[in-house]
C-alpha cells in the first residue's frame, strides 16, 4: 500500500524534509536520506537537479547545478535507490522538473519510482490542467501526483485541484519562489485555513519555511511543513544538525 | 471532473475538433472506423501532448498491440474481445477492458477484470461493444467498482450525457457514434459533447486551447496559472474588441512608421539570377526591428488588464530595447533580464536601454544568455505577478503567448501579401524569415498558411556547424521537452536537460523554438534550413554592397537560406525575404569580424 495513505491517520504535524540529489556526489544521498529519517522527519523528498528551475530560488538552484556538474541524472537516481537494502521507513517522494521525466519517458518513470519504493511524485511545472500526462502511468503504478495549490490559485481551481488530491496536498506559502525567507506573510494563514477546510487531504506548508517561528504562526492551520532549502543549505555546509530544533519544534506533541 | 474520450477519429480536422478532450481513440479493430497504424500516427500529431492516445483492439496479439503501441504511439490500450487476464497484464501502458453490459452477470465479470479500467457499453454490432445504444446505466448503481475505474460508453450524445455523468460519476466518458452525423463525425458535435461533458463550471480550466498539434499548453507552476488564465481572457477579450485593434494599429503607424515598404531587390535579383527577389523591410520601424509590432500589442494590453510594471527578456536586447522604448512612451515601469555574455556582446543595446529609463538586470546562471535571462524573468513574474505582466519576446511560453505574439507579429505577413499583390498581381511562391524563438516568421507565414502555393522556409542559425557542438538548429536536432512554459522542440541532452546554443546571432541564439514552428515542421507545411555563422556574415557584406541595406545578423540568415533556394527557382517566380532588422546593433561584432575588409 502506498504509505502516503498512512499520513492521513497521524495526529502529530509532519515534516518533511527536501533534498537535492547528488549535491555533494550521489553516494551521499543514501547517507542524508538515513540521517533525516534518523532524526525524525515524516517523509523525504528527493530533488532532481534541472538545468532551468523556474520555480526555484538560489539555494536550491545552485544545489543542482552542484548536482548536475557530478552528472547526476533522473535514472541514475532512481536507479540508485532501487539498490538500496537498508530500510526505509518513511515514504520517499521525488520532485522533478516535467522535462526529464518527459525525456525519459512517462510510463518509465512511473514503472521506476514503484520500483525505487517512490509513493508520490511532484512536479512543480505539471499543473492541474495537463495532469493527464503523467497521472493514468503513475495510478498505474499506485505513485501519487501531488498537487500544489498557492496564494494565487483561484477558487475554482482550488476546489478542482482539491477533489482528485492524493498523498496530500502541496500549499504554497509564498507568491515567489523557493528559498528561505525572514517573514511569512498574515495572508498564508487564511490561505492555509482555507485549502484546510477543503482539503480531503492532509495540507502541507512549504516554499520559505526555515524557522520555528514561521512553524509556530503556521502550526493551527496546516497538517505539516516542508522544509528546502534550509535543509540543503545545511548538508551543504556541514551544520544539519542545527536543523534538529525545527524538526522537533514540528513533530514533538504541542499544547497550547 | 469527468475526463472525455472521443473515439473512431479518422480526420486531422476531427483530432483538431477533440482538442478539449482528454483523450482521443483509434479504432485498429475491423470496423468502419478502423485506421492503419501509420495513419493512426498521422492523426496523433494533430492532439495535443498531454492527451491520451487509446487504441482500440478486439483479440489482437500482444505483439499486434505492442507494435501499434510503439509506433502511434499510444498512450492506453483498449480491449474489446475475450483477452485473458494474462495479456491484459502484460500490456505496458494503461489498459482499458471493455464490458458489454446486458445485465447483472455482465456486471460480476466487470468486477473481476484485472485492467486499470474498465469501460461499459450496450450490446454491440460494430466492433463488438460499440453500438451506440443505450444500456440500463442504474445497473451499474450496485456494482462494486470504483468510479475512478469506470469508464461510461454506449448511445452517449451531447443530450444525455450530462445525466449519465451524473447518475454514475464515472473517471471519463466514451463518444463516437454520439458525435457523427451520417455516419461521419461531426466537429460541431464533438464541441458541444465535450462541453456538456465537463459543464460550464471547469470549461475554462480544462481546455487545450493554446496546443499547435501536440505543442504548446502551460507548462507553468501553480502560481503563475491565475496570470496566464487572466491574460488568456483578457486577450481573447481585446482581441474581439475593434478599439483595441484600433489603438494597436494607431501607434503602428503613427509611432512605428508602418506600414512599411516591400521593397524590390533589382540588383540582388541580378546577382542571383533566378526568382524576382522583393524584401519585406521590419528593419525600418522605430527601435530598428520587428519586435516592437510585439512590444505594443503586449503593452497596451498590460495596460486595459490595470498592469503597469513590464518585466521582460532579451538576448540581443532588439526585445529589450523595443520594451523599454514602449515603457518610456506609455510611462511604465520597466525591467529587462539580460545574460552577462550579452550584456558584454550588446553594450551598445544595454546603454540604450539604460538612456530609455529601464533597469537592467544582469544574469550570472546557467549560460548567461537568453535562456538564462527567460527563467529569470520567469522567477521574477512569479514573484511579482499581481502587479506585473511578463512581455514575452518571441513566439514562445505558455500560452496565450505564443498566439498572441504570432497575432501582433501577422502585420507582416499581412502587409506583405497585400503589397504583392499590387506589384505582382500574385501571390509569392516562396516566401523565408529566420527563426530564433519564431516571432518574425510565424508573424510573415501565418497569413500565407492557407495558400498552398506559397512555400515557406524558416531559417536557424547552425553556428559553427550542425555536427559541432556550438549550433542553435533545434529544428535540426532537436528533440521534444517543456521548456518555459511550453512543449516544444527544444536541444537537450539524453536526460532532458537544456543544452545551451550558439550563433554569432545573439537572437538566434534559443534551445528551443515556438510550438507553433514545431507543428508546422511536423505537418510539412513549413521547412526549416539553416545557415552557419560564416554564410551569414558573407550575406552581410554581399547584401549590403547590392541593396544598400546592412541588415541584422539575424536577418542575413534568411538572405544567405534565399541565395541558395533561388538557385533552384525560375526567373518567372517570386521570392520574398523578411528583413527583420537592420545591421545597426551588430555594428561591433561586423567590424570584429570582417576585419581587413577591402
Ligand atoms: C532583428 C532580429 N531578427 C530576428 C530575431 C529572432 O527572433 P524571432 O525568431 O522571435 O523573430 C531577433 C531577436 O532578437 C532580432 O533582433
Amino acid at each position: 500500500m502506498n504509505r502516503l495513505k498512512l499520513l492521513k491517520e497521524q495526529d502529530a504535524k509532519a515534516f518533511v524534509a527536501y533534498i537535492m540529489a547528488g549535491d555533494g556526489g550521489l553516494e551521499k544521498l543514501s547517507e542524508q536520506v538515513l540521517y533525516l529519517q534518523k532524526a525524525g522527519v515524516t517523509a523525504i523528498e528527493i530533488g532532481i537537479p534541472f538545468s532551468d528551475p523556474v520555480a526555484d530560488g538560489p539555494t536550491i538552484e545552485a544545489a543542482g547545478n552542484r548536482a548536475l556538474k557530478a552528472g547526476v541524472t533522473l535514472e541514475k537516481v532512481l536507479k540508485e535507490m532501487a539498490s538500496w537494502t537498508f530500510e526505509v521507513e518513511v515514504p520517499l517522494l521525488i520532485m522533478t522538473y516535467l522535462n526529464p521525466v518527459i525525456s525519459y519517458g512517462v510510463e518509465r518513470f512511473a514503472k521506476e519510482c514503484k520500483k525505487a519504493r517512490v509513493s508520490g511524485v511532484i512536479i512543480p511545472d505539471l499543473p492541474y490542467e495537463h495532469r493527464q500526462l503523467a497521472q493514468a502511468f503513475l495510478k498505474k503504478e499506485d505513485v501519487a501526483l501531488i498537487q500544489l495549490v498557492t496564494l494565487t490559485t483561484t477558487e475554482k481551481r482550488l476546489e478542482a485541484i482539491l477533489q482528485e488530491a492524493e498523498g496530500f496536498v502541496y500549499a504554497v506559502t509564498v507568491t515567489g519562489i523557493t528559498g528561505a525567507r525572514d517573514q511569512i506573510s498574515e495572508d498564508v494563514r487564511t490561505f492555509t485555513r482555507k485549502v484546510r477546510e477543503k482539503s480531503p487531504v492532509p495540507v502541507y506548508a512549504g516554499f520559505g519555511i526555515s524557522k520555528v517561528q514561521h512553524v509556530d504562526m503556521l502550526r493551527e492551520d496546516v497538517d505539516g511543513f516542508i522544509v528546502g532549502s534550509a535543509i540543503v543549505e545545511a548538508f551543504r555546509n556541514q551544520t544539519i544538525e542545527e536543523i534538529e530544533p525545527l524538526i522537533q519544534a514540528v513533530t514533538a506533541p504541542h499544547s497550547v | 471532473m469527468t475526463k472525455v474520450k472521443i473515439c473512431g477519429l479518422m480526420e486531422e480536422r476531427h483530432v483538431e475538433a477533440a482538442k478539449e478532450a482528454d483523450a482521443i481513440g483509434f479504432v485498429f479493430a475491423p470496423s468502419k472506423r478502423r485506421v492503419s497504424i501509420e495513419r493512426a500516427a498521422e492523426l496523433a500529431k494533430h492532439a495535443p501532448v498531454s492527451a491520451e492516445k487509446i487504441g482500440v483492439f478486439v483479440n489482437a496479439s500482444i505483439e499486434e498491440i505492442e507494435e501499434t503501441v510503439e509506433k502511434v504511439p499510444l498512450t492506453m490500450v483498449q480491449l474489446h474481445g475475450d483477452e485473458p487476464d494474462e495479456l491484459v497484464q502484460e500490456i505496458k501502458v494503461p489498459v482499458i477492458q471493455a464490458f458489454s453490459i446486458r445485465g447483472k452477470e455482465d456486471v460480476a465479470r466487470l468486477e473481476n477484470s484485472v485492467a486499470d479500467f474498465v469501460l461499459v457499453d450496450a450490446p454491440g454490432t460494430d466492433y463488438r461493444g460499440g453500438s451506440g445504444h443505450v444500456f440500463d446505466w442504474t445497473l451499474l448503481e450496485e456494482a462494486e467498482i470504483e468510479a475512478s475505474r469506470l469508464i461510461l460508453a454506449g448511445g452517449l450524445n451531447a443530450e444525455n450525457v450530462k445525466a449519465a455523468v451524473h447518475q454514475t460519476g464515472p473517471y471519463m466518458v466514451d463518444v463516437s457514434s454520439g458525435v457523427e452525423t451520417d455516419g461521419r463525425k461531426d466537429e460541431v458535435k464533438i464541441q458541444q459533447f465535450i462541453q456538456q461533458a465537463k459543464g460550464d463550471s471547469m470549461q475554462q480550466t480544462a481546455d487545450k486551447t493554446g496546443f499547435f498539434g501536440k505543442y504548446g499548453g502551460q507548462f507553468v507552476p501553480e502560481t503563475l496559472m491565475k496570470a496566464v488564465k487572466e491574460l488568456e481572457d483578457a486577450y481573447m477579450e481585446a482581441k474581439g474588441d475593434p478599439a483595441f485593434k484600433e489603438e494597436y494599429h494607431h501607434y503602428l503607424s503613427e509611432y512605428v512608421g508602418r506600414e512599411q515598404p516591400l521593397t524590390f531587390a533589382k540588383r540582388l535579383t541580378e546577382a542571383w539570377g533566378g526568382p524576382k527577389v522583393y524584401l519585406k523591410r521590419e528593419d525600418l520601424n522605430h527601435t530598428g526591428a520587428h519586435k516592437i509590432n510585439n512590444a505594443i500589442g503586449q503593452a497596451l494590453l498590460a495596460m486595459r488588464m490595470g498592469k503597469r510594471k513590464i518585466v521582460a527578456e532579451t538576448g540581443a536586447g532588439q526585445h529589450g530595447v523595443a520594451t523599454a522604448t514602449i515603457c518610456a512612451l506609455f510611462d511604465l515601469e520597466c525591467v529587462i533580464f539580460m545574460g552577462e555574455e550579452d550584456i558584454k556582446r550588446q553594450q551598445l543595446n544595454v546603454f540604450r536601454m539604460k538612456l530609455l529609463g529601464a533597469k537592467v538586470e544582469s544574469v550570472t546562471k546557467g549560460s548567461s544568455t537568453l535562456k538564462d535571462a527567460v527563467n529569470e524573468a520567469l522567477r521574477y513574474w512569479v514573484t511579482n505577478v499581481e502587479d506585473t505582466h511578463y512581455l514575452i519576446g518571441s513566439a514562445l511560453g505558455p500560452h496565450p503567448f505564443p498566439t498572441m505574439v504570432r497575432d501582433f507579429q501577422s502585420v507582416i505577413g499581412e502587409e506583405t501579401k497585400r503589397q504583392i499583390v499590387q506589384h505582382e498581381g500574385r501571390l509569392p511562391d516562396t516566401v523565408l524569415a529566420c527563426v530564433g524563438g519564431g516571432s518574425n516568421a510565424i508573424g510573415m507565414f501565418y497569413p500565407f498558411l492557407k495558400d498552398e502555393s506559397v512555400r515557406l522556409i524558416g531559417v536557424e542559425a547552425s553556428g559553427e556547424g550542425l555536427d559541432t557542438e556550438k549550433h542553435a538548429a533545434t529544428m535540426t536536432k532537436g528533440t521534444e521537452g517543456v521548456l518555459h512554459g511550453a512543449f516544444m522542440k527544444l536541444l537537450q541532452t539524453d536526460a532532458g536537460q537544456v543544452l545551451e546554443a550558439h550563433s554569432i546571432s545573439a537572437g538566434l541564439d534559443y534551445p528551443g523554438i515556438g510550438p507553433e514552428h514545431a507543428y508546422l515542421a511536423d505537418i510539412g507545411r513549413v521547412k526549416y534550413e539553416s545557415i552557419t555563422d560564416q554564410e551569414a556574415l558573407e550575406a552581410v557584406v554581399s547584401f549590403s554592397r547590392l541593396e544598400g541595406i546592412i541588415p541584422a545578423l539575424e536577418s542575413a540568415h534568411a538572405i544567405a537560406q534565399a541565395e541558395k533556394t533561388a538557385k533552384t527557382m525560375g526567373k518567372d517566380e517570386i521570392l520574398v525575404i523578411c528583413v527583420s532588422g537592420r545591421g545597426d546593433k551588430d555594428m561591433a561584432t561586423y567590424a570584429e569580424r570582417l576585419e581587413g575588409l577591402s
